[in-house]
């Protein structure tokens, strides 16, 4: 943008090798996982930062076949997108009706909404955890759903409100004089318009959920497989000599992650800008 | 006549739509955020153990036993310790990474996501990872420290009480500075070039600049980066999860594990609740003097 073909400075070398130092170490890790998935447990003890000597894949056939991995990854996968869409029903809409109906009582519920947001899930997870036993909706996948979906009201209604204030009315009235029914209106005339904000929400929402730990350690059956990131918890404990097979299972979470970030990079930064305006 | 009939007919409309588009998620969240939180109000009060069907009531006890407690004391320490080291350390590391994403002539785009990947890893995979590269025998680190003729520097970093901490937090800030540095990024671009330019004429060298103007007129990204910053450390779970377990002994046992730990692993889910509305009263006052020491600082433009 600004440096247009000016010629190389000195400056400009020494700055770019130490960036790519820095970028070296920060990228060692995640290298040091990927390789070490593809390795010989022996292999990861002799020399951490070799590459594999063959592509070994018999800690991904172990455990895809013979623990109880594949179901955790279909439950990660049915928390995540079973989240996801629910809020993608509820929240758009509500932020739809705080916005544009703008009266006392909805400016109440904004603030009410955006409150959630300082409460940490630590704060109250002893008493969800009691009520949804009462519910009984403990030990099934709708707990968790649920939980995720109310836990990001508070932030999903701020990202939508924000945007919304900048989609003129003028759109939303003609179709009303068309006879469009206001629901008829939010969905084909106001919701594709609010793309950006969906996805940044998927985006963020979706990782979040997809690396959860805690909530749904606490909240699903004991005795079954959970979530990817809960199995991989245990078998650091279970599994402690076999170091292959936990790195085969971080890399099988981490891929997804990966393929998302490539994809869809903008809306991650986006998502992480706007959310910043709330401070 | 018929314009008064039109706007009688959309006001009665106009209260229905908003009403039940905000309903299902005023339901949900009043019922898995809201009234969990208030009932934690309530069940501080108590001893209950999680699973006797029959609460007892014993008023203030709770806080009395956290006050006196020397277990809640160090945690409390350790998660005021851990706070500001982090802080510090993940601001100052995002806003370097920042400056060198901004400034450096090639690949600014393949720089900038390796600096930001790790903040998408689940904080699990992520100490798992640094949990093994730390590992005594085998990890990468004592290796190198090896390698270079160090190693009597060696030592059993999550094992030994001295360090446990100090490499959870180090580890903490590789995982979250990317995210900071995003934010202190778009600060930097949304500098206008000719103050610098003004600025070299008259003189003033890159540090000057830094100091002078870049800095100053951060402000603002640094108030949102310090905030989010903080919470997010106390807040903190997953690493100390994996990689130590609140130990050796007592020594990583922050006000977030000590409440976990106390609720689901001693069952003792009143005290845990109690030390819960601490820690929300914690973070609220925390986050309020931020808001009102940072806003001072800020230059506006």
């Amino acid at each position: 943008m600004r440096k247009t073909k000016a010629r190389i400075r000195p400056g400009d070398v020494v700055l770019f090798a130490v960036t790519l130092i820095v970028a070296i170490l920060f990228a060692f890790p995640i290298y040091f996982n990927i390789m070490s998935a593809f390795k010989t447990n022996g292999e990861i003890l002799r020399d951490a930062i070799a590459f594999p000597s063959g592509f070994y894949l018999e800690s991904f056939k172990y455990l895809l076949t013979k623990t109880d991995y594949p179901k955790a990854i279909s439950n990660s996968a049915i928390l995540t997108a079973g989240s996801i869409i629910c809020m993608i029903f509820i929240i758009p809409m509500a932020a739809y009706g705080i916005e544009r109906k703008n009266s006392k009582w909805t400016n109440g519920v904004y603030i009410y909404f955006l409150f959630g947001m300082m409460i940490p899930f630590q704060v109250y997870m002893i008493p969800l955890f009691k009520q949804l036993k009462t519910m009984g909706l403990f030990g099934n996948l709708a707990g968790p759903i649920l939980i995720y979906i109310a836990g990001s009201v508070g932030f999903g209604v701020l990202l939508y409100t924000s945007f919304l204030k900048g989609i003129p009315r003028e759109i939303e009235e003609s179709a009303e004089i068309d006879g469009c029914s206001r629901i008829g209106i939010f969905w084909r005339v106001v919701f594709p318009l609010l793309g950006p904000v969906t996805a940044s929400m998927v985006v963020l929402q979706g990782l979040g959920i997809w690396n959860d730990f805690l909530m749904p350690m606490l909240v699903l059956p004991s005795g079954e497989p959970k979530t990817m990131i809960v199995e991989l918890f245990f078998y650091v404990g279970e599994f402690s000599s076999r170091w292959d097979m936990i790195f085969a299972g971080t890399t099988m979470s981490l891929v997804p992650v990966l393929i998302a970030f490539l994809s869809l990079q903008k809306y991650f930064v986006k998502g992480v800008s706007s959310g910043a305006i709330k401070g | 006549m018929s314009a008064s009939f039109v706007k009688t007919k959309r006001k009665t409309w106009w209260k229905d739509y908003a009403l039940w588009f905000i309903l299902p998620a005023f339901a949900l969240y009043s019922v898995f955020v809201i009234w969990p939180t208030l009932s934690s109000i309530n069940l501080s009060f108590t001893s209950w153990d999680g699973i006797n069907p029959d609460i007892r009531y014993i008023g203030f006890e709770n806080f009395k036993e956290m006050w006196n407690s020397p277990r809640v004391h160090n945690a409390l320490i350790n998660t005021i310790y851990l706070a500001i080291a982090l802080v510090l350390l993940e601001n100052i590391v995002a806003l370097a990474l920042a400056v060198l994403v901004d400034k450096v002539r090639w690949f600014r785009n393949l720089f900038r996501s390796i600096f930001y990947f790790p903040v998408l890893m689940s904080g699990i995979i992520m100490g798992f990872i640094w949990m093994i590269i730390l590992n005594y025998n085998f990890g990468v680190v004592n290796q190198l420290l090896d390698a270079i003729g160090l190693g009597n520097l060696k030592t059993d970093w999550l094992g030994n009480p001295d360090f446990a901490l100090l490499s959870i937090i180090l580890s903490t800030v590789w995982k979250a500075a990317g995210y900071y540095m995003i934010i202190y990024l778009a600060g930097l671009q949304g500098i206008p070039q000719e103050l610098m330019e003004a600025a070299s004429i008259d003189g003033a060298g890159r540090w000057k600049q830094f100091r002078h103007i870049t800095f100053p007129l951060l402000a603002g990204a640094t108030t949102v980066c310090v905030m989010l910053s903080m919470i997010g450390s106390l807040k903190m779970f997953d690493q100390i999860a994996v990689m130590t377990n609140g130990g050796p002994g007592f020594a990583t046992e922050t006000l977030t594990y000590i409440i976990y730990r106390v609720a689901f692993g001693e069952g003792r889910q009143g005290f845990g609740t109690a030390l819960a509305l601490v820690l929300f009263i914690l973070i609220l006052l925390i986050s309020l003097v931020q808001i009102k020491v940072l806003r001072k600082r800020e230059v506006q433009m």
